[in-house]
């Protein structure tokens, strides 16, 4: 594919990345202005580069072998992708729709959207991955102690920590197991399976114990959530 | 649930046939015992929505008893006893109901009795009705039972052919193929060549073999390194295989391309995700008995979610169990930075 890039005139390559970890820093700090992305990757998929990216994500053109979820998500989402072998003609095509774009200044879908959208049917949230302080942390779900809602981000409680994410509550809630996963209130999803007991704290309104003491407070639909999953 | 309730529009509908019914009691009870038309009419059609209510009682007792799985005489015997407790309970209800039906102060009227015998008349033949109307409806139920099981069972027959087909050929990598293909054209003609030859070899392989019910491990050992072959191409020096495979198993049968999709996710869950690579090893030997073919390989805690649809495992578990039954098992020890499948298998000879 490098091969054919360097035959296109005005095109400069600017790095290459052997995994998504390496995508994520060097897209970073060389500031392309498009990134050729592959679905499978070491460490990281494609959409996961994209979501670490964020706002500071360049254009994006996606290659896959085979993935017929995610050329779904592409075209619903208006996506340049590439399909590998990756014919001249096509990638010409795609470098010049991307010329257009920056010319445009087309917005990019948000990458979360797209990484829903491309999901096997079935296939749940596995882990989380947040950028804090300019390092990549990856939170296996399981790992996960309950969620709490701030402002605009929200915060995740692994083991004492916290990690922030700008991310919805009903974004993460609809992606994420219903069966493991309960919002106890408005502003906290509980890993169940953390869960000590339940204090009653006044009327209609009770307090959920983890197993390490935390209090977080459950409204009343939270609490019939709950009961109904934990009988 | 009982069927009545399922849809309103049944209930409706069955409790107009028990009006309908009082009705007619009502008629019966003017004509032929000389009561009062007033009270007949408001005496009948409660009781006979009662007697509705209590039929409903029978689905319990139908489904408990279905035709042609009980002796006729013990059927009959039970039916009796149980419409003459119902008839019974009936009476009461009834006779409740007329006393509350009375004026305030008044006192039921001796002749009123003779009404009796039209009653137990009529509550029996409600009672017989409401049994065989009963059966019917459980009959006809069974039917669309039937019919919609073996609608499933094909679904599911489909559903495995479909997968089956789908394990034996991953577009993933004949993609990926056709890519190392189109890459090495140019800077490695002989290369590319090569490739061409072993996919070629591959796939004429697979086709062949898939089409037989067994097959000696060492062909399907031979497929697997053809390969593995094919991916040392893409993955250069990342990709290592290591083969232990005993003399005296080589010619035990298995399942076509049981190996295959084992070794595959190894590559494309495993050693693809390694950044500096691992070893996939395919080992089988003789164990107390019986065959164990183990294919293991390292991998990376931190890999990204997998996107396939994890058919390839369980395809191989349910062929396996196919071919050797109960004796045979496949075991997956899936640890942090390793990954092992064994499976274990009697040792046959392909017929």
């Amino acid at each position: 594919m490098i091969e054919h890039l360097e035959q296109i005139p005005n095109i400069e390559i600017v790095g290459q990345a052997s995994n998504g970890f390496e995508a994520v820093k060097l897209a970073e700090e060389l500031n392309p202005d498009v990134m050729f992305l592959d679905i499978q990757m070491p460490k990281l998929t494609g959409f996961e580069v994209l979501e670490l990216l964020g706002d500071r994500a360049p254009i994006v053109v996606f290659c896959t072998a085979y993935d017929e979820f995610a050329l779904r998500a592409f075209e619903v989402h208006a996506v340049d992708y590439l399909l590998k072998p990756v014919e001249p003609a096509r990638l010409a095509a795609a470098v010049e729709r991307v010329r257009e774009r920056l010319a445009n200044r087309t917005p990019s879908p948000s990458a979360q959207a797209l990484s829903v959208a491309a999901r096997p049917p079935g296939k749940l949230l596995e882990r989380v991955l947040i950028r804090q302080e300019g390092r990549v942390h990856v939170l296996p779900i399981e790992r996960i102690d309950f969620v709490q809602a701030q402002d605009d981000y929200l915060e995740f409680a692994v083991g004492g920590k916290r990690y922030r994410k700008q991310q919805t509550m009903s974004d993460l809630e609809s992606q994420i197991d219903p069966t493991r996963f309960v919002r106890i209130h408005r502003s906290f999803i509980l890993n169940i399976e953390r869960l000590a007991r339940i204090d009653l704290y006044g009327k209609d309104s009770w307090l959920a114990v983890l197993s390490d003491g935390t209090k977080l407070p459950m409204s009343r639909t939270g609490h019939a959530k709950l009961k109904e999953l934990i009988g | 649930m009982h069927p009545i309730f399922v849809r309103r529009s049944r209930l409706i509908l069955y409790l107009s046939v028990w009006i309908a019914f009082g009705l007619l009691l009502a008629v019966v009870l003017i004509f032929g015992g000389q009561a009062p038309a007033m009270w007949s009419f408001e005496f009948a059609v409660p009781i006979a929505l009662a007697l509705g209510l209590q039929s409903l009682s029978f689905w319990y007792l139908v489904q408990a008893l279905p035709p042609g799985q009980v002796s006729l005489w013990r059927m009959t015997l039970i039916w009796c006893v149980a419409g003459v407790g119902s008839l019974a309970i009936w009476l009461i209800v009834a006779y409740g109901w007329a006393l509350f039906l009375l004026a305030p102060g008044e006192d039921y009227p001796d002749s009123a009795m003779a009404t009796l015998p039209l009653l137990i008349f009529a509550g029996a033949i409600g009672i017989i009705l409401a049994v065989l109307g009963h059966y019917l409806v459980g009959a006809f139920q069974r039917s669309l039972d039937a019919e919609k099981r073996a609608l499933e069972l094909q679904v599911l027959a489909r559903e495995a052919e479909l997968k089956s087909l789908r394990a034996q050929l991953d577009p993933h990598f004949l993609f990926n193929s056709l890519n190392s293909v189109a890459a090495l054209i140019g800077q490695n003609p002989a290369a590319a060549r090569q490739m061409c030859f072993l996919m070629a070899q591959f796939f004429r392989k697979s086709l062949t073999l898939a089409r037989e019910r067994a097959i000696p491990l060492s062909e399907e050992i031979t497929l697997v390194e053809t390969f593995l072959a094919i991916e040392r191409v893409r993955f250069g020096e990342r990709l290592r295989t290591k083969f232990d495979v005993a003399e005296d198993v080589r010619d035990v049968a298995v399942p076509p391309l049981v190996l295959q999709p084992l070794v595959e996710n190894a590559v494309h869950h495993g050693v693809a995700h390694m950044l500096e690579g691992g070893e996939v090893c395919v080992s089988a030997r003789r164990r107390e008995g019986l065959v164990e073919i183990v294919v293991e390989n390292p991998c990376d805690p931190d890999r990204p979610p997998s996107r396939g649809t994890g058919v390839g495992l369980s395809n191989v578990r349910s062929r396996i169990e196919t071919l050797a039954g109960t004796r045979a098992s496949v075991d997956v020890d899936a640890r942090e930075t390793s990954f092992r499948v064994s499976i274990l298998l009697p040792a046959m000879n392909p017929a």
